[in-house]
C-alpha cells in the first residue's frame, strides 16, 4: 500500500510544473555554487601553497641579522582552508587568513576574503551548503504542505481511508515520496563531494570520511525534519492555503530571519571588544609592566637581573657567560605569553558565549543547529580557527624563544650587534599544523546534535499523530 | 456593500484577526528592534572614531610641544635631541560614520574606517589593527532597517494581501460581493490599500524614529535630513514596487494557493537567488588579487629594502647630492626606516592599484546586472545614501594612502638630512580631510535605481488595474 501511495504520489509531483521548476532552478543553483565554492577554495589551497613557499624564501635567504630583529620581522603561520570547505565555506571568509608571529606581541589574524567581498554578497553567498540550508527545507514544504489538507479538501481523505490505508501508511507513502524528490539535489551534493576530493588537500583533516558522512547525514536529518513538519501542519489545518502560508512563514523565520536575529541579540549580550581598545590593552598590559618606568617594571627587572646572577654565580652583567640581552628578552616574552594567555581567552570566550545564545535559538531553528554541525565537521567553524590560533600562537612562542636564544648562547658581549646569518635562518623550523581529531570537533557540537534530531523527532510526531488525528476527524464528521 | 464599509471590516479584520495581528505586532517589534540596534550601532562607530582622534591629538599635542618647547628655547636642542624628529609625524585619518549609517550598515562593519598615519608604517599597514570583531556576527550579517525593509517588509505585504480575491472566489461569495455597486478592482485597491497602509504606517513610525534616534553631535537631524530624504524615496519606491507586484499577481486570479507560491517564488529569487548569483559571478569575473601574495609581495620588497638598505641609500644621495648631511646626529636606522618603508610603498602600490581596479569593473558590472534583482539594486542605493556603501570605504582607504605619500614628500629632506622639523614647518603640514560626496552626487547616483523601481511599479500596476478590469466583465458574464 505504502508502495502505491509513493508512486501516485511521485506522479504527481512529476505532473506539478511548479514543483519541476523549483526542483531544476534549485539543482541549477546548487551545481553553480559547488564550481563556485571549489573554485574559491583551489584558489585558497593555492594562494597558501605560494605564500608559505615564498615565506620560507624570505626568512631562508634575509642575511646577516641580528635574531631579534628578525624576532620582529619574523614569519606567517597561514590557516590552511579544508577540502570539505568546498561544500561548507562556514565561517572562513570572516576569519583572518594570516597570523604574524612577531616577537612581543599576540597579532589576531588578518586578510579576512570579505573584505573584498561586493556589498550584496552580504545578502547570501552561493555555497553548496546555503542551497540546501534555505532551499531543501522550502521544496520539501512546497511538496508536503498539500499532503493531507488537499486531500480532505477534495474529500479523496474518506476515500483513501476507505481503501484500507492506515494513518503510517498514508505518512510514510507521503513522507518517502517527497523525501525521494528532495533527494534530486543529491547531485549539487555529489559534484561538490567529488570536488571536493579532487581538490588537493594539503592538510588531510582527521577522519575526512567519517566527517562527510556526518555531513550528509545532518542534511538528511535536516530535510527529514522540515518535510515531516509539512506533513504534520497539512494534516492539521483545514486548508491547504493556510498550511503553505504557516509553513513558507515558518521556512522565513527558521532559516532567513532567526539566525541573524540571534546573532545580533547574541553580540548584544556578549560583545567582542573593539579592535582600538583591545590593541592598546594587549600593548599596555603586556609590555609596560615589563618594559615601563614605573617602580613595578623597574622591580621586576632587578629581580630577574639578580636571579640571573645567583643562577650564574657571578656579581655583574658583564660576568655573564650569556647575553643579557637575549635573557631579558625571553623573560619579556615569558610574562607576555600569561598576559596573551588572559586576554585571548577573554576574547575568544566573548564570541563562544555569543555561539552559545545563538545556539539557544536553535530551539526555534534548525538551520542553526545544522549550520554548527556542517561548518564543524566541514573544518571551517570558530573553533576549527581558534585551534589554529592557538597552534600558530604555541608555534610562535617556541619559534621567538629559539631565536632569543641564539642571541643569548651567541650573542656574548655584541648583544644586539650580533648577527646570524642564512646558515642559522635555514635551520629553524616551520609551522606544521594538525587540525584538530573527530572526537574535538564533535565534543563542540554534539548540543546541536542533540537539537536537530530532537526537531526530527519533535516534526515525526508531529506528522504521524497529525495524519491519526485527521483520520479520526474524517471518521467522525 | 460601499467602500466605507469593505475598508471598515478590513480595518476591523487587521485589529481583530489573530494571525495579522501577530504578523503586524511582529512586524513593529522588528523594526522597532532595527531602528535601536541601528542607533547603539551609529553611536558606538561615533564614539569610537571621537575617542581615537582624541588618543591621536593627545600624543600629537605632546610631540608638538615638546618642539614648541625647542622652538621658544626652553629646551635646548641637546636635551631633547628628538624633539620635532621627522620621521615622527603622525596624523589621525577618519572616515566619520556614514549619516544613516545605522539604518544600513553596508560594509562599514568589514572595511575600517580609521588609520592612523605614520611614516614608520608602510601603505599596507595603515589600517592592519582592526580585526578583533566576532566572525559570527560579522557572517550573519546586521539585522538594520534595510535588512527588515528589504526582507522582511515583502513577506509580510504577501502574507497579509496574496488572498485578497481569491478567498471570496474559493469560498463561492465572490458573486455576492460584486452584486453590491462595487467593482472588482475597486474592491481589491480598496483592501490592499488597508493592508498595505499599516505596514506602511509601521514603517513611517520607525523610520521617524530612526531619524531622531540616530543623530549624533557629529551628525545631527539636519545634517540627515537629506539623506534621509533619499533613504525615504528609496524605500518608498521599494514598497511600492512590492505593493504592485502583489496587485498584479492577484489580478492573475489564480487560486490563493498558486498566488502565494507564485510571490514567494519571486521574493526567493528577488532576495536570495538573484543577489547570490550576482555576486558568485562578479567575483569569479573580476577575481581580486591574491591577499597572500600581496603580503608576500610587501614582506620580500621590505626585506629587500632592508638587505640593500646601503645601496639605496646611495642611490637616493645620488640622486640628491643636496641631501648629504656631514654633521648627522640622528641615528641611521631612521633613515633607513624612512627609505625601506618608501621602497615597500613604492612595491605594492600596484597590487593596491589593481584591488581598486578590480572593485571598479565589480562595480561597473554590477551597475548594470544589479537590475535584475531590485533587492540587490535597493541595497545598494540604500548603502550609498547612508554612506556606508563599498566604495565610500575604498575611497577613504586610498585617500589615506595618498595622504601618507604627500606627508612623506613634504617632510622626506627633512627626515633624510636629520633636521628637525620648525614648528611653522610643521603647523604648515597638510591635515587629512576625508572628501565626502556632496548631496548632489548621492543624488545623481541613486535616481537611476528609484526611477527603475518606480517604472516597474507604474508598468506592473497598469497591467494589474487593466487585468482586474477584464476580470470584472469576465466575473459578470452569464
Amino acid at each position: 500500500m505504502i508502495k502505491a501511495i509513493l508512486w501516485k504520489e511521485l506522479l504527481q509531483y512529476r505532473r506539478d510544473g511548479r514543483i519541476v521548476a523549483v526542483l531544476f532552478i534549485t539543482l541549477t543553483l546548487g551545481i553553480a555554487a559547488a564550481l563556485n565554492s571549489w573554485s574559491s577554495v583551489q584558489n585558497m589551497q593555492r594562494e597558501r601553497l605560494a605564500a608559505i613557499k615564498t615565506d620560507r624564501t624570505i626568512w631562508d635567504n634575509q642575511g646577516k641579522k641580528n635574531p631579534h630583529t628578525a624576532a620582529h620581522f619574523s614569519r606567517y603561520a597561514f590557516q590552511p582552508t579544508s577540502s570539505l570547505s568546498v561544500f561548507d565555506p562556514g565561517l572562513g571568509d570572516y576569519m583572518g587568513s594570516a597570523i604574524w608571529l612577531e616577537a612581543h606581541y599576540r597579532d589576531p589574524a588578518t586578510l579576512r576574503n570579505i573584505e573584498d567581498a561586493v556589498e550584496i554578497q552580504r545578502f547570501a553567498r552561493l555555497t553548496p551548503a546555503w542551497i540546501l540550508q534555505v532551499f531543501a527545507p522550502l521544496l520539501a514544504i512546497l511538496l508536503a504542505f498539500a499532503g493531507i489538507a488537499s486531500e480532505r479538501e477534495r474529500g479523496t481523505l474518506r476515500q483513501v481511508m476507505s481503501s484500507g490505508v492506515s494513518p503510517k501508511q498514508l505518512f510514510l507513502g507521503k513522507g518517502i515520496a517527497a523525501l525521494c524528490v528532495v533527494a534530486l539535489l543529491a547531485p549539487s551534493v555529489v559534484a561538490a563531494v567529488v570536488l571536493s576530493v579532487s581538490t588537493h588537500d594539503e592538510i588531510e583533516l582527521p577522519s575526512a570520511d567519517v566527517r562527510l558522512f556526518g555531513i550528509v547525514a545532518s542534511y538528511a536529518i535536516y530535510i527529514a525534519a522540515f518535510t515531516f513538519a509539512a506533513i504534520g501542519i497539512s494534516a492539521r489545518v483545514s486548508k491547504s492555503k493556510t498550511a503553505l502560508i504557516a509553513l513558507v512563514g515558518f521556512w522565513a523565520v527558521a532559516v532567513i530571519f532567526m539566525p541573524r536575529l540571534a546573532t545580533d541579540i547574541g553580540s548584544n549580550i556578549s560583545p567582542a571588544p573593539q579592535a582600538a581598545e583591545f590593541s592598546a590593552k594587549l600593548s599596555s598590559e603586556s609590555s609596560s609592566p615589563f618594559w615601563g618606568g614605573s617602580d613595578e617594571a623597574i622591580a621586576r627587572r632587578e629581580q630577574i637581573e639578580a636571579d640571573v646572577l645567583r643562577q650564574y654565580g657571578v656579581d655583574t652583567i658583564e660576568d655573564l657567560p650569556i647575553n643579557y640581552d637575549g635573557y631579558l628578552l625571553q623573560e619579556s616574552e615569558e610574562f607576555a605569553n600569561g598576559v596573551f594567555d588572559r586576554i585571548y581567552d577573554e576574547l575568544w570566550g566573548a564570541y563562544e558565549t555569543q555561539a552559545d545564545i545563538v545556539r539557544v535559538f536553535s530551539i526555534v531553528s534548525p538551520t542553526i543547529a545544522l549550520g554548527n554541525i556542517s561548518s564543524a565537521l566541514a573544518g571551517s567553524d570558530l573553533h576549527a580557527h581558534r585551534h589554529f590560533a592557538d597552534s600558530a600562537e604555541m608555534f610562535r612562542r617556541d619559534f621567538v624563544r629559539l631565536l632569543n636564544e641564539e642571541m643569548i648562547e651567541q650573542g656574548g658581549k655584541d648583544g644586539y650587534a650580533y648577527m646570524a646569518d642564512n646558515d642559522f635562518w635555514q635551520q629553524n623550523p616551520d609551522f606544521d599544523y594538525q587540525p584538530p581529531t573527530l572526537s574535538d570537533v564533535v565534543s563542540k557540537i554534539w548540543m546541536d546534535m542533540v537539537i536537530l534530531l530532537l526537531w526530527a523527532f519533535i516534526a515525526y510526531q508531529l506528522a504521524f499523530r497529525g495524519v491519526r488525528h485527521s483520520f479520526k476527524q474524517e471518521a467522525m464528521a | 456593500m460601499s467602500i466605507s464599509a469593505i475598508k471598515n471590516q478590513e480595518i476591523k479584520a487587521l485589529k481583530t484577526e489573530p494571525t495579522q495581528l501577530i504578523l503586524i505586532i511582529s512586524f513593529l517589534i522588528a523594526c522597532l528592534y532595527a531602528v535601536v540596534q541601528g542607533a547603539a550601532y551609529r553611536h558606538q562607530q561615533t564614539d569610537m572614531t571621537t575617542t581615537f582622534i582624541a588618543e591621536q591629538n593627545k600624543s600629537i599635542e605632546v610631540w608638538r610641544d615638546r618642539l614648541v618647547a625647542v622652538d621658544n628655547g626652553t629646551t635646548t636642542e641637546a636635551d631633547d635631541r628628538w624633539a620635532g624628529l621627522a620621521m615622527d609625524v603622525s596624523f589621525p585619518a577618519v572616515a566619520a560614520p556614514g549619516p544613516l549609517s545605522d539604518l544600513s550598515h553596508g560594509v562599514s562593519d568589514v572595511r575600517p574606517h580609521t588609520g592612523r598615519l605614520s611614516l614608520w608604517r608602510s601603505v599596507d599597514r595603515l589600517f592592519g589593527n582592526y580585526q578583533v570583531q566576532s566572525p559570527i556576527d560579522t557572517a550573519a550579517g546586521s539585522f538594520d532597517l534595510a535588512f527588515v525593509i528589504i526582507f522582511v517588509m515583502p513577506l509580510l505585504m504577501i502574507a497579509l494581501s496574496y488572498d485578497a480575491l481569491s478567498d471570496d472566489k474559493e469560498l463561492g461569495r465572490l458573486g455576492l460581493v460584486l452584486s453590491q455597486p462595487i467593482s472588482v478592482r475597486l474592491l481589491v485597491l480598496t483592501r490592499l490599500r488597508v493592508r498595505f497602509m499599516a505596514i506602511a504606517v509601521i514603517l513611517a513610525v520607525a523610520l521617524a524614529i530612526g531619524l531622531v534616534s540616530g543623530a549624533t553631535d557629529n551628525g545631527g537631524i539636519s545634517e540627515r535630513l537629506p539623506y534621509f530624504t533619499i533613504w525615504f524615496l528609496i524605500a518608498t519606491s521599494y514598497f511600492l514596487m512590492w505593493a504592485a507586484v502583489i496587485t498584479w499577481a492577484i489580478s492573475l486570479k489564480l487560486r490563493g494557493e498558486t498566488t502565494a507560491l507564485l510571490l514567494a517564488g519571486i521574493w526567493i529569487v528577488n532576495c536570495l537567488a538573484g543577489p547570490a548569483s550576482l555576486s558568485a559571478t562578479a567575483e569569479s569575473l573580476y577575481p581580486t588579487p591574491s591577499r597572500l601574495a600581496f603580503l608576500s609581495e610587501a614582506r620580500e620588497a621590505s626585506n629587500s629594502a632592508y638587505k640593500s638598505k646601503a645601496d639605496i641609500m646611495q642611490g637616493m644621495l645620488f640622486d640628491h647630492p643636496d641631501l648629504t648631511a656631514d654633521n648627522y646626529s640622528i641615528p641611521e636606522y631612521i633613515r633607513t626606516a624612512f627609505l625601506v618603508t618608501r621602497t615597500v610603498d613604492q612595491s605594492v602600490a600596484p597590487v593596491l592599484n589593481r584591488f581598486d581596479e578590480v572593485q571598479a569593473e565589480r562595480r561597473d558590472f554590477l551597475s548594470i546586472f544589479q537590475y535584475a534583482s531590485p533587492a540587490a539594486l535597493t541595497l545598494q542605493a540604500f548603502n550609498l545614501s547612508a554612506g556606508t556603501n563599498l566604495e565610500r570605504h575604498l575611497r577613504f582607504e586610498r585617500s589615506v594612502r595618498d595622504f601618507k605619500q604627500m606627508i612623506a614628500e613634504e617632510v622626506e629632506r627633512n627626515v633624510l638630512v636629520g633636521q628637525r622639523l620648525t614648528l611653522t614647518e610643521y603647523d604648515n603640514l597638510p591635515r587629512y580631510q576625508n572628501n565626502e560626496w556632496s548631496i548632489g552626487q548621492v543624488i545623481e547616483k541613486t535616481a537611476a535605481p528609484i526611477a527603475f523601481l518606480l517604472i516597474i511599479a507604474s508598468l506592473l500596476g497598469t497591467i494589474a488595474l487593466k487585468n482586474l478590469g477584464r476580470l470584472q466583465t469576465r466575473i459578470l458574464e452569464p
